[in-house]
């Protein structure tokens, strides 16, 4: 009796543990932001330094050649791409206020209303609110963009959480197993081996899927002469992390800009032919090589965690939740097959 | 203050010598340089185990060997609960396991204080990727050490053979001495 009450009084301290620990992370939540990308970006690179070591470099000079990298890339956004996309996004709001544009949404309220009568829809205001969406939407990311604070944060915050994660995260990860009790420790040992096997594989796969997805998309916009090819390539890249959902919305911003700068319904097709050419390659050619099978889920499953996901975190959320959901997965299902081959008594 | 800091820096430089020696002694590291040493220290993990506590059961999946640093580990086979060796200090077992996830053969259970030095598949396979030469070095030890087991296994089961051999002709002889012996009796009753 006594020894079931002690168990309770532990069962309870945990649970009180936990909480107080997720109301801290939670009073923290930017910070917890930028050290979940942080760490997701130095387990993706964690092979790169792994590779660098094996070309006789140490783990410090590996990692600073990474960290090189990281900061020549950042800068390259900062001084060439982030002028251009600031431009881009002020070129957007302006495009919408033109007459064209306009009268275009116009047209396509008019549609609606007259043949979807039957659905009761009077009075849309399409293009009010795709004027106000579009305004709120370029300045949300103009001012996220000019936040000088916030950005500099961002950009010396992340890459240095990545260089600690890589130079010191074996360190880290031998330390935490080390807190592990006898009795669960080869279990543990076990279980974070197949999940960093798995997880690895997944995670790694879907990034480079999304950059020579984007990188296609920013070829082909750039051969169909779409004004900004980079901004869209580059959110058609981000999307597709997004099964079924990503592509189409990778497709939709191209189309919209060209219903908004021309109306010219023959270039809607072109880009249209385009994204499902990219699709193609896509599913043919990259995914079959690059993306693990490993983490297969139901298009339904897919479906809820991606509303889920931006119900709760915006279009980060929207981004996330399947890696992450996949990431759960592989936890679960290592954890239940791992649990079979130990006994613990 | 120097003192302080000295101490500090002797004992981590101390301990370490401690656990270089230790792995010195193993056959799977005895070729090794003192840097390689160190790479290997590196992904070691140190544990402590209590009297009567389990290190791993028969049958569980094995993750990798162990290095009794201090203290003394009994080898017990199961459902019999027999213990078949008894390994101490600088002794090290569950070397198989690095190379397969065979289940583990034995359980392994510490019979006094025990502080052990876990190298696990995981850690070996990492180091191969970001050291292929030290990897391979370990990988070939740990093949010459397996190889001489099997060419010892061998040895013993080929000796076993002989024995079984001249037990069946043993076996043979004694059917023939017994089959004339009751032909003789046989005659020897017919006669008479």
């Amino acid at each position: 009796m006594d020894k079931q009450f002690a168990r309770w009084i532990k069962l309870l301290f945990l649970l009180l543990a936990a909480t107080a620990v997720l109301a801290f992370l939670m009073s923290i939540g930017e910070l917890v932001r930028l050290v979940i990308i942080a760490a997701l970006l130095a387990y993706i690179l964690e092979p790169l330094a792994s590779f660098l070591e094996s070309r006789g470099l140490s783990r410090v000079m590996a990692t600073a050649v990474i960290f090189i990298g990281i900061i020549s890339a950042i800068a390259l956004f900062v001084f060439l791409l982030l002028p251009t996309i600031t431009h881009e996004i002020r070129s957007i709001q302006a495009g919408i206020q033109s007459g064209k544009a306009t009268q275009l949404i116009q047209n396509l309220e008019n549609f609606l209303q007259t043949r979807l009568a039957f659905l009761g829809l009077q009075n849309l205001n399409l293009s009010e609110k795709v004027h106000q969406v579009m305004v709120n939407f370029g300045n949300q990311i103009f001012n996220y963009l000019l936040n000088i604070v916030s950005l500099i944060t961002n950009l010396v915050i992340i890459p240095f959480i990545i260089f600690f994660l890589i130079k010191d995260g074996r360190e880290i990860k031998r330390n935490l197993i080390r807190l592990v009790p006898n009795k669960y420790f080869e279990f543990s040992l076990n279980l974070l081996h197949k999940m960093d096997m798995q997880l690895g594989n997944y995670l790694r796969g879907q990034f480079l899927d999304a950059l020579i997805v984007g990188i296609l998309s920013i070829l082909a916009l750039w051969l169909l002469d779409v004004k900004y090819f980079v901004l869209i390539g580059a959110f058609a890249g981000l999307a597709n992390l997004i099964p079924y959902v990503g592509p189409i919305a990778g497709a939709l911003p191209a189309i919209a800009v060209v219903i908004l700068e021309s109306g010219d319904m023959i270039r809607i097709v072109y880009i249209a032919i385009a994204f499902a050419i990219v699709q193609l390659i896509d599913n043919v050619l990259v995914q079959p090589l690059v993306v693990a099978k490993t983490v297969n889920m139901h298009p339904l499953v897919v479906m809820f965690v991606v509303i889920i996901g931006g119900k709760f975190f915006g279009v980060l959320g929207m981004l996330l939740s399947v890696p992450a959901t996949g990431v759960l997965k592989v936890v679960i299902q290592e954890s239940i097959a791992n649990f079979r081959k130990y006994r613990f008594e | 203050m120097d003192s302080f800091w000295g101490n500090i820096f002797k004992t981590k430089e101390k301990k370490e010598e401690g656990i270089t020696a230790v792995l010195k002694k193993i056959p799977i590291f005895e070729e090794l340089s003192r840097r390689e040493l160190s790479s290997i220290e590196r992904i070691l993990h140190q544990r402590t185990y209590r009297p009567g506590e389990i290190i791993f059961h028969q049958g569980d999946a094995g993750v990798g060997m162990y290095i009794i640093e201090k203290g003394t580990v009994e080898i017990i086979l199961e459902p019999a609960n027999q213990v078949v060796a008894e390994l101490s200090d600088g002794e090290f077992f569950g070397e198989l396991a690095l190379l397969d996830e065979s289940p583990r053969s034995a359980t392994a259970r510490a019979k006094t204080e025990c502080r052990m030095l876990g190298f696990f598949q995981s850690d070996l396979f990492g180091l191969i990727e970001r050291d292929p030469r030290l990897g391979v070095k370990i990988v070939l030890r740990l093949a010459s050490i397996i190889g001489d087991r099997l060419k010892h296994s061998n040895q013993q089961m080929q000796s076993l053979i002989n024995k079984i051999h001249q037990l069946e002709a043993e076996i043979e002889k004694l059917k023939e001495t017994s089959k004339k012996g009751s032909r003789k009796s046989r005659q020897s009753s017919s006669s008479t």
